[in-house]
């Protein structure tokens, strides 16, 4: 068994939380797990990639080499399409759809790509996703900071490797008791949001 | 603590040196070296830890602890290690007493640098240290461990050159048995070795002492290669084929990735020493007609191999990164698999060939919202534009107002260049205004030497020290100024008006969130003789947003669209990230707007209320 999973998003968004909870669960299970985040222009606003590797055999390097990620978690729509090439054609994404707009786009110097533009650029490498509003979400229920709750969430509802409830617990471990409840109302809200219509899931 | 961890390549290796024993650890913070000190000051009180004002004081005061004979080490990023290169060439002459290790951390591909360098070259090719060079978290706490060891085996200090994807990578990793030597702290006089001067030396029949200790070191280099032959560092797995990949370090991780996803097997040399093991390497080139070597960052090993090669009358094609692979850069598997592809020893799979991904808006990083630098620049901006003003820039948060939109600071050099820079424009003649902008930290760790000279010799400059008490950009490090230490000690706040005025430049304090009085202050200094020193304090927003203490009192603002005109002033002069612009008009992202209230003071127009 081998799971490859790019996190790609924006400084600030909680990736690191995200990897620790996938590598965590992943450990109790028994499994190798090696991972690495490329924080590229550093942590202030500039993009974030985690890469995060998990097998029952002992791996290697801790960079996904290209083509071979089984799934790519996007916190925000440019930067998965920024790392689609991770992406095996048949691996599957989830996308958060929540632009953080750049500093060229807001000064007119750039373009931020339309939702269709996005959404055709990752299916022509990979025909199986899921879109889903979990900022949106985050905000309704009271901070953006959740967004990594709900995506993962969402994870456990697209990668029967990661089971809800277990997920779930590691998750617990890994959160402040103060925010606790809030977080896992949270994750439960992503779980649901792929299992019924509120996610647009892709498929060609 | 637990028996098994899952935790990062620094963590890694200051496991590996508790294990070791280490009794004094000094370093200046720098990504990705930056966590091996932090988590031993966190786990281990009893263990002395101190953030050194730079890496040069850094790399001296293990060294003094050294000769005390207890286990040292100095930790640094790239740019550290240049810093302390005038130490670090002393005791590769003078040896070590205590163990004396080294972690010089790399970073290809310049993900969190100024730029990308191979210390390997200065420290082994020009240094002549010998040096572990590790492929994973697992083996750079083992190679941490045998460092300790084999300093003293050699009574020289040693090298660990992690990079990046080592430091930076996360693994499960293994606690392991005790090595540290039971003894006290003792000092023994030895100076005909560390008293390194141009003085006869009576051990050597008169030889001129540094001549005999460069013989010394030059004769060590042996023993060195009899450690690596024995390492367990160093290893040959056999394959098929007459193509052999070497893989120096974290290079070796993607060659064996690239052949397995590829189901090849070719011979593998994997090297983690330097000097390189003679035998097992000639042993190697005999089994080939060609090697490819994946080493980080410079053809260093390459290098080596073709001299071997050369020396021995051996008929082995070397590949690497002199002509072959990419001069620059990280490696990867993909690099390897297309050098592969490239020689036709295999065949890409549908599935790794290089994928051309669309095109995406640049995304860069500036400050966060909320930070004091953005209104410090802002008003830096607004003066020296009036001014016709040159600023030189430093590193630290602060440096991306040298980005668009603000692209304030000409210059961005080495840690400190900011003031001697500007000394420098103000001496050619130009006659033009010039102010230099530097943190904090930069200012003690190499920005005072150079005020000291500006002030001396009579420099017309303005400085401004963006003093936010802390070393935000590498992840708040304490410092001279912070008023505590790694250690969690309260210590005395080193005053940098007090240090300031000692230099004989004259100072103005200002609360940079106070944009008018900010300008004000600007106004004076860029317009009076000599040095002119700008102390903008206000606690780093990132680390204090939570705490009573912030410098500006929080409003809710709002723009009125009505007068909002689109002139963009907010978006290009100030750069809030909680600032969009759609339809012609500005708004505000309530979801990331942490009501600084600074936009409010640079909208022109009054639009943002
Ligand atoms: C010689 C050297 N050592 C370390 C670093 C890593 N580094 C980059 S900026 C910085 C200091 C930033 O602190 P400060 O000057 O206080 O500015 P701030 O980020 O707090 O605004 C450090 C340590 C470096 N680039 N060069």
């Amino acid at each position: 068994m081998k799971l490859d999973i790019i996190i790609a998003g924006v400084g600030g968004q909680g990736n690191l939380l995200a990897s620790v909870a996938l590598a965590n669960y992943s450990m109790k299970k028994g499994l190798e797990v090696l991972g690495t985040e490329t924080i590229g222009s550093a942590q202030r606003g500039g993009s974030v990639v985690s890469h995060m590797r998990i097998s029952d055999k002992k791996i290697h390097s801790p960079l996904v080499p290209n083509g071979r990620a089984d799934i790519l978690i996007g916190f925000e729509p440019i930067e998965a399409v920024r790392n689609i090439h991770f992406l095996n054609p048949k691996g599957k994404f989830i996308i958060n759809n929540y632009p953080v707009p750049t500093i060229f786009c807001n000064m007119g110097m750039e373009e931020y790509p339309s939702e269709e533009e996005i959404l055709g650029a990752l299916k022509a490498r990979c025909s199986q996703g899921y879109v889903i509003g979990a900022s949106e979400k985050a905000k309704d229920m009271g901070t953006l900071m959740m967004t990594n709750v709900i995506m993962l969430g969402a994870l456990a509802g697209i990668e029967p490797f990661f089971e809800k409830q277990e997920l779930e617990r590691v998750i617990a471990e890994l959160l402040p008791k103060k925010v606790l409840e809030q977080n896992l109302m949270a994750y439960e809200e992503g779980y649901k949001m792929v299992a019924n219509s509120e996610a647009n899931a892709v498929s060609a | 603590m637990q028996k098994r961890k899952f935790i990062m390549g620094d963590d890694a290796m200051a496991m590996g040196a508790i294990e070791a024993g280490v009794k004094v650890v000094t370093g200046y913070p720098g990504t990705p070296a930056t966590e091996i000190l932090e988590v031993i000051a966190k786990e281990r009180p009893d263990i002395y830890t101190e953030w050194s004002c730079n890496e040069m004081v850094a790399t001296e005061v293990a060294m003094g602890s050294s000769l005390a004979n207890v286990r040292t080490l100095a930790v640094m990023k790239h740019n550290g290690t240049n810093v302390a290169t005038d130490m670090i060439m002393h005791f590769a002459f003078t040896g070590v007493k205590g163990a004396y290790v080294l972690v010089s951390a790399d970073d290809p591909g310049a993900n969190s640098s100024q730029n990308e360098e191979d210390t390997r070259i200065l420290l082994h090719t020009y240094g002549h240290l010998p040096i572990l060079d590790p492929s994973s978290p697992a083996e750079a706490k083992e190679m941490m461990k045998a460092a300790f060891d084999l300093s003293e085996e050699t009574s020289s200090a040693y090298i660990l050159r992690p990079v990046m994807r080592v430091c930076h990578a996360r693994s499960v990793i293994e606690e392991g048995p005790s090595t540290a030597p039971d003894r006290e702290p003792s000092f023994e006089n030895d100076r005909s070795r560390f008293v390194m001067s141009a003085v006869s030396e009576p051990k050597a029949g008169g030889k001129m002492r540094p001549l005999w200790r460069h013989e010394l070191l030059n004769a060590k280099q042996a023993e060195y290669k009899e450690i690596a032959e024995k390492s367990p560092f160093n290893w040959i797995e056999k394959g098929e084929g007459h193509t052999g990949l070497v893989g120096c370090g974290i290079g070796y991780t993607y060659a064996k990735e690239a052949l397995e996803s590829l189901d090849l097997s070719l011979p593998i040399l994997k090297l983690g020493t330097l000097p390189l093991p003679p035998k097992k390497v000639r042993e190697f080139l005999n089994q080939v007609d060609r090697v490819i070597v994946f080493e980080e960052i410079e053809p260093v090993v390459e290098k080596m191999l073709k001299q071997i090669c050369y020396d021995e009358k051996l008929q082995v094609e070397v590949l690497g990164r002199e002509f072959f692979l990419p001069a620059e850069g990280e490696l990867n598997t993909q690099i390897v698999l297309e050098a592969l592809d490239k020689l036709a020893v295999a065949e890409l799979p549908e599935d790794l060939k290089p994928f051309d991904r669309p095109k995406m808006p640049i995304r860069i990083r500036t400050q966060c919202v909320g930070c004091s630098h953005r209104s410090l620049l802002n008003a830096m901006k607004e003066v020296t534009r009036k001014h016709k003003g040159i600023v030189t820039g430093d590193i630290g948060c602060h440096d991306a107002g040298s980005f668009p939109p603000i692209e304030l600071q000409s210059t961005i050099y080495c840690m400190g260049a900011s003031i001697p820079m500007a000394a420098g424009l103000a001496k050619s003649g130009l006659g033009r205004p010039v102010v230099a902008m530097i943190g904090d930290s930069t200012f003690f760790h190499m920005g005072l030497p150079g005020l000291v000279s500006a002030s001396y010799n009579r420099a017309n400059i303005t400085v401004v020290i963006g003093d936010n008490g802390t070393t935000a950009m590498t992840g708040f490090q304490p410092h001279a100024g912070s008023g505590i230490n790694v250690m969690e000690q309260d210590v005395p706040k080193i005053s940098i008006e007090e240090v300031v005025k000692a230099v004989g430049a004259s100072v103005r304090k200002v609360n940079p969130y106070n944009i008018a009085e900010t300008k004000k202050a600007l106004e004076e200094a860029v317009t009076e003789e000599g040095v002119s020193v700008i102390i903008a304090t206000a606690p780093c927003y990132l680390r204090n947003s939570k705490t009573d203490n912030l410098f500006f009192t929080p409003r809710a603002v709002e723009v009125n669209p009505e007068r909002c005109n689109g002139c963009k002033i907010c978006i290009n002069d100030f750069g809030c990230p909680s600032l969009r612009y759609k339809d012609e008009k500005v708004t505000i992202d309530k979801a990331t707007c942490v009501m600084c209230g600074m936009c409010a003071d640079v909208c022109k127009r009054g639009a943002i209320v």
